[in-house]
This record gives structure tokens, C-alpha cells and sequence, in this order.
């Protein structure tokens, strides 16, 4: 998993509008976001994952992501997976109800007391996640600490990360123009750890970028060739910094 | 007018991480609940995102109004995406800059400017889709 920005784990929400479930997972969702792990935790919509850019279908690529489902569709651990990659949990609201033996919710737009019953026991759960995800032991991440410890009693706005700050480049490939992300960050990752530009510090960089951009097998030289020279590019600048 | 004509569906853009994304939701739960239950008809966005063929079929067989949060218009994208007519696109933001005292805030929880925003934004929907009323700015025909 990706050290190239700070390690917080990416919640999905399906954010489903026509169930109450969906309305548990979302507002579990935010609860996390804002309260429970608020440092921990970024988040991105569902939709962006085909509408946005490539740097949006990077998100999961760089966060371990949980998502939080409100039914059995599972739109957001599908298209998640399908679009970004493979989340590191997955939660479904109407399976956490039925285990913890809760009534079921109603009200899409407000919920009823199951619903919000439903919302704290999905977003405990959800946090439990995020610090496994973590490698944290649960109540110890960052954000319940703070929480306590800030002047509102940590209520803050989700971090949302459409436009997701994942650099995207252009870049020419025999004749064609190819979004590439992450490359700067994987850059200067490399340059940090005082890598230079020999044969295998080029192999270690490729590598690093094909967990980020899908790579076509027949092309796989080109890429290569296209992304040294990028590095070579960044290096000179650098050094002219 | 054959029922498929009359049923109009509504799709929010289901924006977690920002107030106008709320008050897209909240004004299409306004329309499909409170002022225009028997003609419109709710879908998630969520359900499109993954192809779910009832959501598929129902955009394809009914007009679609899309009401976005935020300047990446996931509605109005998925639902063409998904082989659909948007007949109106309403950018939450454009109804808001003519609604500036409307300033929405909070995510889980909309303040009371926001609900009317939300509020507004849905009688404007509404009155379009009944012909009688304004046309939503920022909205269009397909």
C-alpha cells in the first residue's frame, strides 16, 4: 500500500437515497469522518469514481478503503473494486443489523430510533475497521484522541477528496497523450531515498508507477521509456531549484 | 399521455463531502415525497455507478431530472452514461447564487437556510415539470 501521501484510510459511502439503510451508511459514514477518526479518514463520492478523472479512480489505489453499504447490491464495494481497487473491508448495513440483532431502520430522509441506533452501531464498527486498516489498536487512532481535545470536541467537516489532490500527468506515449497519476509524489519519493537514475533504481520506480496506472502488456517498454524521462525531466528541475 | 410520459425520475448526486450535495438530496426527497410523489420516482445514483439494470431500465424509459452538488455533475453524467435523457440538469450552485441570503451549511445536517434552498430548488423543479412555472437557470432541455 501506498506511503506516498499520509496513510489515512478512504470510507465509500453508496450514499443509497432510496433506502433507510443507505441513509444508516452515510450518516455512519460522516460520524466516522467527523467524530470518531476524523484524522484518519478522508472520503470521496461513489459517482466520481466514473465521472471524474483519472486522479479520482486513483483514490482506493492510494487509501486502504472500507466501504459502507446500505444493502445487499453493495454498489459501493462493486464499484469501488470495479473502477478504483479492491477495498481492504467492506460493510453492509442491513447484514451488521440483522447480527447485532437490531430492529430495522425506516426513514430514508429521517430516521426512526432503529436508524439511529443503526448509525452508531455501523460507525463504531467502521472505526474498528479504519484502525485495523491502520494498524492501530481500536480507540487509539488519531482522531478520537484529538477529538477530545479540541475546542469544539472535534467536530469538523468531512474531508472530502473529489478533485482528490492526486496528481495527474500528461504525458506523450508513442504519439499519444496518456494521464499518468501520482508521478511527481513517486518522484520525489524516489529522489528522498536518495535513489539515483541507474538500472535499478529505474526498475524500482516503473514498478512503484505500474501499482498506480493500469500499464497495457504490449506497451510496457514505451511506458517505461516515457516515464524515465519524466523522472529525468523532474530530477534537472529539482536540481535547478 | 401513456404513464411512461407522466413518471419523471430523480437523480441526486449523492455528494458526501459538501453542503450543496445535501441540499441536492434534500431537494429531491422535497419533489419525490412532498411535491410531486405520484409523478417522479427516486434513483440512486449509487445504483447506476454499478449498472444495476433496474436503475438502467428505469432511466431509459422515463425522462430524468438531475440535480447536482457540485462542478462534476455525477448526475447528469450517470444518467447519460446510462443510456438516459436528462430533460432538466439543475446545478444546485446556480440556484444558489440566485438565492445568496440561502447559504447552506452542515453535511449530516442541513441549517435552515439550507433546507430552503433545498426547498426552493424543488418548487422550481416542480413548477417546470408541471410547464407553468420558470425554467430552473442552468437548466435545459435534451
Amino acid at each position: 500500500m501506498s506511503d506516498l501521501l499520509e496513510r489515512k484510510v478512504g470510507i465509500v459511502s453508496c450514499s443509497g437515497e432510496e433506502l433507510a439503510e443507505g441513509t444508516v451508511a452515510r450518516l455512519a459514514a460522516l460520524k466516522v469522518l467527523n467524530e470518531l477518526r476524523p484524522r484518519d479518514t478522508v472520503t470521496i463520492c461513489l459517482p466520481l469514481f466514473l465521472a471524474g478523472g483519472a486522479g479520482d479512480r486513483a483514490f482506493a489505489k492510494l487509501h486502504p478503503t472500507i466501504t459502507v453499504d446500505g444493502c445487499d447490491l453493495r454498489c459501493a464495494a462493486h464499484g469501488t473494486e470495479k473502477y478504483s481497487s479492491k477495498p481492504a473491508a467492506s460493510l453492509v448495513v442491513n447484514e451488521l443489523v440483522a447480527e447485532c440483532g437490531l430492529e430495522r431502520p425506516e426513514g430514508r430522509r429521517r430516521l426512526n430510533a432503529a436508524g439511529q441506533k443503526a448509525v452508531e452501531v455501523t460507525a463504531e464498527r467502521l472505526a474498528a475497521l479504519v484502525d485495523q486498516a491502520l494498524g492501530k489498536e481500536a480507540g487509539t487512532a488519531r482522531g478520537s484522541e484529538a477529538a477530545a481535545h479540541e475546542p469544539d470536541g472535534g467536530q469538523r467537516e468531512a474531508t472530502c477528496s473529489c478533485g482528490s489532490g492526486v496528481p495527474v500527468t500528461k504525458v506523450s506515449i508513442d504519439g499519444q497523450t496518456v494521464e499518468l497519476v501520482a508521478l511527481p509524489l513517486i518522484f520525489r519519493q524516489s529522489r528522498e531515498k536518495g535513489r539515483g537514475q541507474d538500472e535499478g533504481a529505474a526498475r524500482e520506480l516503473f514498478e512503484t508507477v505500474k501499482i498506480y496506472n493500469a500499464v497495457p502488456a504490449e506497451a510496457e517498454g514505451s511506458y517505461r521509456e516515457a516515464v524515465l524521462r519524466e523522472y529525468a525531466a523532474f530530477c534537472e528541475k529539482e536540481k535547478q531549484a | 399521455m401513456s404513464p411512461s410520459k407522466e413518471t419523471v425520475v430523480v437523480v441526486p448526486c449523492s455528494g458526501i463531502g459538501k453542503s450543496f450535495g445535501t441540499v441536492s438530496r434534500e431537494a429531491a426527497y422535497d419533489l419525490c415525497e412532498e411535491l410531486r410523489p405520484e409523478s417522479t420516482r427516486l434513483v440512486a445514483l449509487a445504483k447506476l455507478v454499478l449498472g444495476e439494470p433496474g436503475a438502467r431500465e428505469l432511466v431509459a424509459k422515463h425522462p430524468a431530472v438531475t440535480i447536482d452538488g457540485c462542478k462534476q455533475m455525477c448526475a447528469a453524467k450517470m444518467v447519460r452514461e446510462s443510456g438516459g435523457t436528462v430533460a432538466r440538469e439543475v446545478a444546485v450552485l446556480d440556484v444558489f447564487r440566485r438565492h445568496k441570503d440561502l447559504k447552506p451549511e452542515g453535511i449530516a445536517e442541513l441549517n435552515e437556510a439550507g433546507r430552503k434552498l433545498a426547498r426552493v430548488l424543488a418548487e422550481e423543479v416542480a413548477a417546470s415539470l408541471d410547464g407553468s412555472g420558470q425554467t430552473v437557470k442552468g437548466a435545459g432541455h435534451v
